[in-house]
């Protein structure tokens, strides 16, 4: 895999030659060279406009003007057929926002996101240095590690599903088994369980984080492992004093691309437990759609257009603590 | 297993060099894939519990809700085909503007522009749902794959400046004084130098559109444009409780997992490369 690193490392020049390329060709007095600079970028505004036409076109129509028809129907009532609406003014956001099913599904993505956060941290981490400390069918792991985030999510949830059944379930058969059978039951019968549940469903998750641990372990300067060696470092004091802070910019990557993935996993939770039992592990993606769809009466588009703007708001937020992060680095 | 030998030089073998710290890890992975697997294994034993492997054959030769998963595939792929060829388009156009031109207002553009990697796709539903419905693409490829690149071109962009940034600007400036415009140094110069780069980014929208659910089945509806993804639902209704056609819809999820993991076995390389260069790095 090593060798197979040939973009020459993308993150490496941008930093500092971004800003400061001076023009070679205005190097002479810093005045008129400032003023030329100028120039030259406006000059650059049509160019500019002309490649980025394409991307402000799409964004125009799929999130430009998409924000400003979810202002709209959100302060209305009305179906997916969009005729009839009626004007509610901003009752849709009260009630939105005084929904505690609400608030506890936007709870269960941060809590289900931290969650998947710890288990990258721990266990992806160990997986990562376990598979780049040259063991044998390393390939064959990685694969069988990254298969269940890269399968269609709508797939592997039915399947994980299907596995926790409660009669006919693999897992409970396999636990009645082994002579585990007092661990059998409804798994989704109950919130413990069913939490329960939702939280191994996001370990099987952890191949991404393993991705991003695995490529920066291939640049990191592990060499200082020799001399700890010799100090006498014993394993465990490698893996927590040395190994683990020296990775500390790809735990930062791994918790942001977690949390920014997490608004995403609507699927997920849509397959497995359906949010049972009771609504109990939904999440605020499985609460706009089944506003949207419900299982009785016509869909309330208004009402989900309203939970859709403040599920927006906190993904850009996110996103924007996101970017500033970058920046500032 | 080719990677073996390279990296047994790694000082990271230092660490399972008492044979018990050597046990611990092959344990665990040895553990884990048995658990990640566990999954796999155990669909395709309920698979062919009843019926044996006879019902792959049924499966594949059977319509379920007017859906043949064969014809499934081919709709997903036309898709994926149609998102990887506009986003990666879209976003090398606007890459080469974000690393290559200099003009008023690009940094602020440029992270306006990545403020929306996190949108959730079922947060904007019912406006795609809207403005498809006026562009009178319900029941097209085209629809679906239009709302997939949009949600995938902030990570593309992402990925592709970063990468662009990387290329040296004097290569560009020799163009300029050879008096080439943008457009054919785009086209000769820009394009075969991402190359690279543009491969990952392929790899991956292929993942990702394969993976939607939410855009297909949402404005798909004719049972014959149904994709892989979201016949994991269709299809579903069509199996009666019984033990053989239990076993039958255990080999229908079966299959509808092939086309993923050949494309991941496969594309593996360049997926990793994607993922891990469009990540927040220091």
């Amino acid at each position: 895999m090593t060798s197979h690193l040939t973009t020459p490392s993308p993150d490496a020049p941008p930093a500092g030659a971004r800003q400061a390329t001076p023009d070679p060709a205005s190097a002479a007095p810093a005045a008129s060279a400032a003023r030329s600079r100028a120039r030259a970028r406006r000059r650059a505004l049509l160019p500019a406009a002309l490649f980025l036409a394409p991307l402000l076109a799409l964004y125009g129509v799929y999130y430009l003007y998409a924000f400003v028809f979810l202002g709209q129907t959100s302060r209305q009532s009305v179906d997916l057929s969009f005729t009839g609406a009626t004007d509610v003014g901003w009752r849709n956001f009260q009630l939105v926002l005084t929904d505690p099913v609400f608030w506890r599904d936007i709870g269960n993505n941060l809590l289900f996101a931290a969650v998947s956060i710890l288990v990258a941290l721990t266990l992806g981490f160990f997986l990562a240095v376990s598979l780049a400390s040259g063991v044998r069918a390393r390939r064959f792991f990685f694969v069988v590690f990254l298969l269940p985030s890269l399968v269609p999510m709508s797939l592997f949830a039915t399947v994980f599903g299907q596995l926790i059944q409660t009669n006919g379930g693999a897992i409970n058969q396999t636990l009645r088994a082994v002579g585990l059978g007092a661990l059998a039951q409804d798994w989704t019968g109950n919130t413990t369980s069913a939490y329960v549940a939702v939280f191994i469903l996001l370990t099987y998750l952890v191949g991404l984080p393993v991705m991003y641990y695995t490529s920066d372990l291939t640049t990191a300067n592990t060499a200082v492992l020799e001399a700890a060696m010799i100090d006498g470092a014993g394993t465990w004091q490698m893996y927590r004093m040395i190994l683990f802070p020296m990775l500390r910019g790809t735990h930062r990557t791994v918790i942001l691309s977690v949390l920014l993935g997490s608004f995403r996993w609507f699927e997920l939770i849509y397959f497995s437990t359906g949010s049972q039992p009771a609504g109990r592990t939904g999440i605020p993606g499985t609460y706009i759609y089944d506003q949207m769809f419900p299982s009785t009466g016509g869909g309330q588009i208004g009402y989900a257009s309203a939970a859709s703007l403040v599920v927006l708001v906190v993904a850009i937020a996110v996103s924007a603590v996101n970017v500033l992060v970058q920046r500032r680095r | 297993m080719s990677a073996t030998t390279g990296s047994d030089q790694s000082p990271l073998h230092r660490l399972r060099q008492r044979p018990r710290d050597s046990v611990v890890v092959y344990a665990t992975l040895a553990i884990g894939a048995a658990l990640w697997l566990f999954p796999l294994i155990s669909t395709f034993r309920q698979s062919v519990q009843y019926g044996g492997l006879h019902n792959y054959l049924t499966v594949l030769t059977t319509d379920y809700n007017g859906v043949n998963l064969v014809r499934a595939f081919g709709n997903s792929l036309l898709i994926a085909a149609l998102t990887v060829t506009l986003t990666c388009g879209v976003a090398a156009l606007a890459a080469y503007a974000f690393a290559k031109l200099d003009f008023p207002g690009r940094e602020t553009l440029y992270h306006a522009a990545l403020l929306l990697l996190a949108v959730p796709a079922v947060a904007i539903m019912v406006p795609v749902y809207w403005i498809t419905g006026n562009l009178g693409l319900f029941n097209s490829p085209v629809g679906v794959a239009l709302p997939e690149v949009v949600l995938t071109l902030p990570f593309a962009v992402l990925l592709l400046r970063n990468y662009a940034d990387g290329i040296p600007n004097e290569l560009i400036e020799a163009a300029r004084v050879d008096g080439a415009g943008h457009g054919r140094i785009f086209r000769h110069v820009f394009l075969p130098l991402c190359r690279p780069a543009l491969v990952n980014l392929a790899a991956l929208c292929v993942v990702w559109s394969v993976q939607d659910f939410l855009f297909p089945s949402m404005l798909l509806n004719d049972a014959g444009q149904t994709t892989a993804a979201q016949a994991v639902q269709t299809i579903k209704g069509a199996f009666a409780p019984t033990p053989l056609q239990t076993s039958q819809y255990f080999a229908a999820l079966m299959l509808l997992a092939v086309p993923a993991i050949v494309i991941v076995v496969v594309g593996l390389r360049f997926i990793t490369q994607g993922i891990t260069a469009g990540g927040v790095k220091e």
